[in-house]
């Protein structure tokens, strides 16, 4: 069976306060390097007292940009995570879906991330 | 050696955030002067509002001018020395005996962590109020949305001011984020070529899915986030950029245009803190289904 990586968001941003879209940009750079070798990954939400659209929209919210939906969908989960933190992830996640569906940005996003000069 | 007087009531208000505007109007091209600013005939200032007034007299200091402010009343000496703000015009800080105040700070746009810690201090002082930990939760992050925004959009060279206080007779707590960036209107001209009028630019920036972000990280939710609790709240936000002040109270948008121009975006944010909403949304929402 598949390793699945488990991450703590507490852990990776030294902090209960998961609100600086910097700090969320170390948090993507884990996930998105476990998605892009095809491991399956847990983000726990254990601990984090307070959570911001700029910090999920680092942390998740551009992995529409590099990775398809159905990728995210069955490679990331999340789990202690409470039910208001929930509805803002599923926000972020939604706002990131529209965003992405301009595929100019979709090409931006993976040249710039993945380095891919066709951006494809 | 240039003098003004500033005069009134600075108040969250409409009239309160217009004479801060024309003030900082009028000394903007002062350079290398030594301004006077005589406050005698300020007969009270909402001590949030040290926020814009500090950053306006920041501003005018990095001008290479040198600000003194001159015939303070007692009472008013005595607000604006509880929070810190005298503190950077030569006077002590004194002792805010009741823990009412939420200190003056300039903060640059990568000091979010320290942010995040001057939050967390000041938000359990013994004379704040006892709100619901989902209350204190939403009003939290509300803070750090309104941050955040800064950094992300703001463009600002100078900084991003805060400051706070709890009025206790009226259950409500203000508390004001500022910088002096490019403002909304200019922010979404530069970034997406839209051409509002201030007003019509803060509109836009508080609804639907809107954003000005480009680039690989998605954004366009945090000031719609922050409408979304205040509304629930019952409480009131304020927002001034370039010549636009938008409120919104009772679940109404409300909407003036300023003398002249503030420069960059001073957001204030009033919370009911009496409010016992539990904010966990009864959805249909799990683990499962959010990607």
């Amino acid at each position: 069976m598949e390793e699945e990586l488990f991450m703590k968001l507490m852990e990776i941003v030294g902090s209960k306060l998961c609100v600086a879209s910097d700090d969320g940009e170390r948090v993507h750079g884990q996930i998105a390097a476990a998605l892009k070798e095809g491991k399956k990954v847990k983000v726990s939400f254990e601990s984090v007292e307070s959570l911001t659209s700029a910090f999920l929209n680092s942390a998740i919210g551009q992995l529409y940009g590099e990775f398809p939906e159905e990728k995210i969908k069955s490679g990331l989960s999340v789990c202690d995570i409470e039910t208001d933190d929930l509805d803002l992830l599923k926000r972020v996640v939604d706002t990131a879906k529209e965003y992405f569906k301009d595929p100019a940005r979709v090409k931006g996003a993976r040249k710039e991330i993945l380095g891919d000069p066709d951006g494809r | 050696m240039e003098h003004i007087k500033l005069q009134g009531e600075i108040r969250s208000d409409y009239a309160g955030f217009n004479s801060l505007v024309n003030f900082a109007a009028r000394l903007a091209s002062c350079e290398f002067e030594h301004i006077r600013v005589d406050m005698s005939g300020v007969r009270w200032m909402d001590a949030n509002m040290c926020a814009p007034f500090g950053g306006i007299l920041y501003k005018l200091s990095r001008q290479l001018n040198t600000v003194s402010l001159t015939g303070l009343a007692p009472g008013m000496e005595t607000i604006l020395s509880k929070n810190g703000f005298l503190s950077n015009y030569g006077r002590e800080k004194t002792q805010d005996t009741y823990g009412t105040t939420i200190d003056y700070k300039r903060f640059e746009p990568k000091d979010g962590r320290y942010f995040g810690s001057y939050v967390e201090t000041h938000l359990q002082g013994k004379g704040l109020p006892h709100m619901s930990a989902a209350l204190l939760k939403k009003f939290r992050e509300s803070i750090f949305e309104i941050f955040s925004n800064s950094v992300i959009h703001s463009d600002t060279k100078f900084g991003i001011f805060s400051c706070g206080q709890f009025f206790p007779a009226k259950h409500r707590l203000d508390f004001s984020i500022v910088d002096l960036g490019v403002g909304i209107r200019e922010n979404l001209r530069q970034k997406a070529g839209l051409q509002f009028s201030a007003i019509e630019a803060i509109n836009w920036a508080t609804e639907g899915r809107n954003t000005t972000k480009t680039g690989p990280i998605p954004g366009g939710l945090g000031l719609k986030l922050l409408r979304d609790f205040i509304g629930i709240n019952k409480g009131r936000i304020q927002i001034v950029s370039d010549k636009g002040y938008w409120e919104f109270a009772n679940g109404a948008v409300a909407t003036s245009e300023l003398a002249v121009p503030f420069t960059g975006t001073a957001v204030n944010i009033e919370i009911n803190t009496a409010d016992e909403h539990t904010y966990c949304l009864a959805s249909e929402l799990s683990p499962e289904n959010v990607f």
